[in-house]
């Protein structure tokens, strides 16, 4: 069998087919762009990164950003890591359902978060920035650090009670789960650093502060009206910068969160009581919830009863009226919503197991290049692919528009989520033993079939879960669907434009219809098959 | 391997294939709200199969303008519909608009036309000052000019969009030319030393006004009216209406065909369409308030817009504010993007 025929064989085909996914919306588009940045219409020029050299903000609006990762990070690290501690292995009243309630403010997007709070209070400047970005991050530091605790061999921890007593134990449980809890906080902080939505919704007077997501937000702007090649190149050498930085950031926490120690056959931790803080513990669980997804969700239904208008009061009556006028007006862009974030899950999920099992058995390389996606701000990577495809002869030639149709929005989102999923499914691989794999590998069986019976069936939990995080993402994500056509008809974008332009009563029951299919899906196992919600995490 | 490559693409195209894509493509920056009934109703009349593609407010007009630019080499759109002018005045002077004498245009005034065809202004909104009347119940006390930004009376109580995109781009890009660079230079200085409220949009700054975060604010008409219609305490100035004002900005929408765009002949008819007085009948009588430019045309029904002839017009130069929209955002960057 010659080489080329070995490449090529049957067993090999989704992880080409993945890799030439990787290559045609990932790689390809952003190489596209980087290059444009030193050939300009004379040939190869340093001019636009020359400008970016002396352009004084950049400096400062990266030092803002992050001051401002730091401050949303210590309050993840707050309410997340604080209500894993007291919810996971502990005599906390309803601990039992509070602590998988961790992951459900995931579901909300931080501009919901943002306006919920804005609805209710006077909120601008850096403090409330960084409070709201902490809020909305604090799922990150919340799963990973419950992650951390439910992994840790209670047989250990009872030793080192035994041995050096309860506070030297606590703090050993602490240590134990560090390098989950430092995940969780580096993506939380990387998340911070690349959300722009959240600064700009609470801008703030006069000159103070910018982030550098707002700043590559601002050169974007100039980009549609410059005339000179560095204005029109300045957005992107901006971003390939920051982009390289938070490649690194998600590869580091993405790493540290695989790399947590494999502990094996675990018991779990005793029942740690919380003594006299038993009660007044509960206010942890009950800040982070309330904070991430129960203040978004009264302001929400707030708004459907009529509270964005003075002509009368709140009532039932009003929010019938609310939800005739959603029908009407979001009904449509809702269901694409939906169909879209579903067909982005599965298609992510085949193009992640492939990928998944050759990162984890023997390229690890393959884990930093399924991290980029995650690392460019959306609005760029939207801008490369439409480079990219707008004028792709071979696929015109064919007859059709790729690049208008539902396929090419599918591709855009796939590529965007395609990390959260490689990689945690990597990180199961890892975790399966490769014995059993070798083992299976003697006996004659198709590669088909030995994926089928043997590596498909231990990662069918991760997949579920892999897929449901894409899913959720995918309803939430605004910045593609502002660049790739078809998307242009979703539920979020639509969402956006309704909010701005005063029409949040018909926008709050779009809004939460979006935050109920997004917590239908995680439920279904619990609700059909009485899977554990904590499994999710 | 080269065998399964034409499937491969095949099935892309497949997942590209949609209804109607033989018809032509319309970019409105106007609210979705307010322009897809209406064009949904032109299609139906003109039979066309019309695909729309509405910008997001997120991307603040720059969003379709963008997209335009980067489809230059294979355009997908074939009528652009504007929510102001200057960024379409903008794509003619990278040559991206096509000529085209709508006969629907010959009643607009010529300072809302392209002498040579390549854009048509209609329907517009005027940038007015949006006060709280709860928190001003005095009318002689209300602002009435773009100086009172920088009034001291007013520090710390007054906002304005951060103008880096949209009307308010296109606004202060304007008053740097209509006032000369020492006054512009001294009202930038200013809204700095007032403590001026520079918030993400329009809409925004009515939401601060409506409430009571702010007494007053600059915004459009549009936004204005949306929560005048929700019952809020807000009320409209037309600014700089005294003798020697400036007077008060109007933005016109605007239509253009793009050049090289798919279906020509249909996109002139839905322009022709778009351009008819009925529209901007339509747009007038709609949530969004916008001022008919033609004379004989009912306008809005809120007394608080006025009607274009009844109020002092700023007297702006668009194609040097066109060609000076990225001059100024990045003066705005430097001066306050830190």
């Amino acid at each position: 069998m010659s080489r080329l025929a070995r490449i090529a064989s049957p067993s090999r085909l989704p992880l080409l087919a993945a890799l030439a996914f990787l290559a045609a919306f990932v790689l390809l588009p952003l190489g596209g762009l980087a290059a444009a940045t030193v050939f300009g219409p004379d040939g190869f020029t340093l001019e636009a990164w020359r400008a970016l050299a002396e352009d004084q903000n950049a400096l400062t609006q990266l030092s803002a950003s992050l001051q401002l990762g730091l401050a949303a990070t210590t309050v993840s690290l707050l309410l997340g890591g604080l209500h894993a501690w007291v919810t996971i292995g502990r005599d906390l009243p309803g601990g039992a359902w509070l602590g998988p309630l961790g992951i459900a403010p995931l579901v909300v997007p931080p501009i919901f978060v943002a306006m919920g709070f804005a609805d209710l209070a006077s909120v601008s400047g850096f403090w409330p920035c960084a409070l709201l970005l902490g809020v909305a991050h604090a799922p990150f530091v919340a799963v990973l650090a419950a992650r951390g605790l439910r992994s840790v061999d209670g047989r250990a921890y009872e030793a080192a009670w035994l041995l050096r007593g309860r506070p030297r134990a606590e703090r050993w449980l602490l240590r134990a789960i560090a390098p989950e809890l430092l995940a969780g906080c580096l993506l939380a902080f990387l998340f911070t650093l690349a959300d722009h939505g959240v600064p700009e919704f609470l801008t703030v007077k006069g000159k103070t502060w910018h982030t550098y997501a707002e700043g590559l937000f601002s050169r974007w702007s100039r980009r549609a009206v410059g005339t000179t090649f560095a204005e029109l190149q300045s957005p992107i050498t901006a971003a390939l910068p920051f982009v390289a930085g938070l490649g690194c950031l998600l590869w580091a926490a993405l790493r540290l969160r695989a790399a947590a120690p494999d502990r094996g056959v675990v018991r779990p931790l005793p029942l740690r009581p919380l003594g006299a803080w038993r009660w007044p513990a509960l206010l942890a669980p009950a800040v982070y919830l309330a904070a991430g997804i129960g203040l978004p969700v009264f302001v929400l239904v707030r708004w459907v009863l009529g509270s964005a208008q003075r002509l009368e009061p709140m009532s039932l009556h009003y929010a019938q009226q609310s939800f005739h006028k959603a029908m009407d007006q979001g009904l449509p862009d809702l269901l694409h919503s939906l169909w879209l974030a579903l067909g982005v899950a599965v298609f992510v999920v085949l193009l992640a197991l492939p990928l998944a099992r050759a990162s984890a058995r023997r390229w690890p390389v393959l884990d930093l290049l399924c991290a980029l996606p995650a690392a460019i701000p959306a609005i760029l990577l939207g801008i490369a692919l439409v480079r990219s495809f707008h004028d792709e002869a071979l696929l015109r030639r064919l007859g059709g528009d790729f690049y208008a149709g539902w396929g090419f929005a599918l591709c855009g989102y796939a590529a965007r989520f395609l990390p959260f999923a490689a990689l945690t499914l990597s990180a199961q691989v890892r975790r399966q033993s490769i014995a059993a794999e070798e083992a299976g590998a003697l006996v004659r069986r198709s590669p088909v079939t030995r994926a089928l019976r043997l590596h498909l069936p231990p990662l069918l939990p991760a997949t579920w879960t892999a897929g449901v995080l894409v899913f959720v993402l995918a309803l939430r994500e605004l910045d593609l669907a502002v660049v790739l056509p078809a998307a242009n008809a979703t539920a979020v974008r639509r969402l956006a434009n309704a909010v701005h332009f005063q029409h949040e009563d018909w926008s709050g029951v779009i809004a939460l219809l979006l935050l109920s299919l997004a917590v239908l899906l995680p439920l279904l196992p619990s609700l059909l098959a009485g899977r554990r919600l904590a499994s999710l995490s | 391997m080269r065998q399964r490559l034409p499937l491969v693409l095949l099935l892309l195209t497949a997942c590209g294939a949609k209804a109607g894509s033989g018809g032509p493509t319309i970019y409105v920056a106007l609210d979705q709200e307010f322009s897809q009934p209406v064009l949904d109703r032109f299609a139906a009349e003109l039979q066309i199969d019309l695909v729309q593609r509405h910008d997001s407010e997120a991307a603040k007009t720059v969003g379709l303008v963008s997209m335009l630019m980067e489809e230059r080499s294979n355009p997908r759109c074939s009528v652009f519909w504007n929510n102001e002018l200057a960024n379409t005045v903008r794509l003619a002077q990278a040559g991206l608009l096509a000529p085209y004498d709508s006969p629907s245009a010959a009643d607009v005034p010529a300072a809302y036309r392209d002498p040579q065809h390549r854009w048509t202004g209609f329907a517009a909104r005027a940038r007015v000052l949006v006060v709280n009347t709860e928190l001003l119940p005095d009318r002689s006390t209300w602002p009435g000019s773009y100086a009172d930004l920088v009034d001291p009376k007013w520090q710390g109580r007054c906002g304005v969009a951060r103008p880096t995109t949209g009307t308010t781009l296109t606004h202060f890009t304007a008053l740097r030319q209509v006032l000369g660079e020492d006054a512009y230079g001294r009202l930038l200085d200013g809204l700095v030393a007032n403590e001026v409220h520079l918030l993400a949009s329009n809409g925004a700054t009515v939401n601060a006004v409506r409430e009571g975060k702010l007494a007053w604010a600059f915004t459009d008409t549009d936004d204005y009216h949306v929560a005048q219609l929700k019952g809020f305490p807000v009320a409209c100035v037309f600014p700089d209406q005294q003798e020697g004002g400036i007077g008060t900005m109007l933005i016109p929408n605007s239509v253009a065909i793009i050049k090289d765009g798919p279906d020509q002949a249909n996109a002139r008819r839905l322009v022709d369409r778009i351009l008819a007085r009925e529209t901007e009948a339509l747009l007038a009588a709609a949530d969004s308030a916008q001022i008919p430019l033609r004379t004989g045309i009912t306008g809005p029904a809120d007394p608080g817009i006025r009607a274009v002839g009844t109020f002092r017009q700023m007297v702006w130069d668009v194609d040097w504010t066109a060609a000076n929209l990225a001059r100024c955002a990045a003066e705005w960057d430097r001066r306050f993007g830190k």
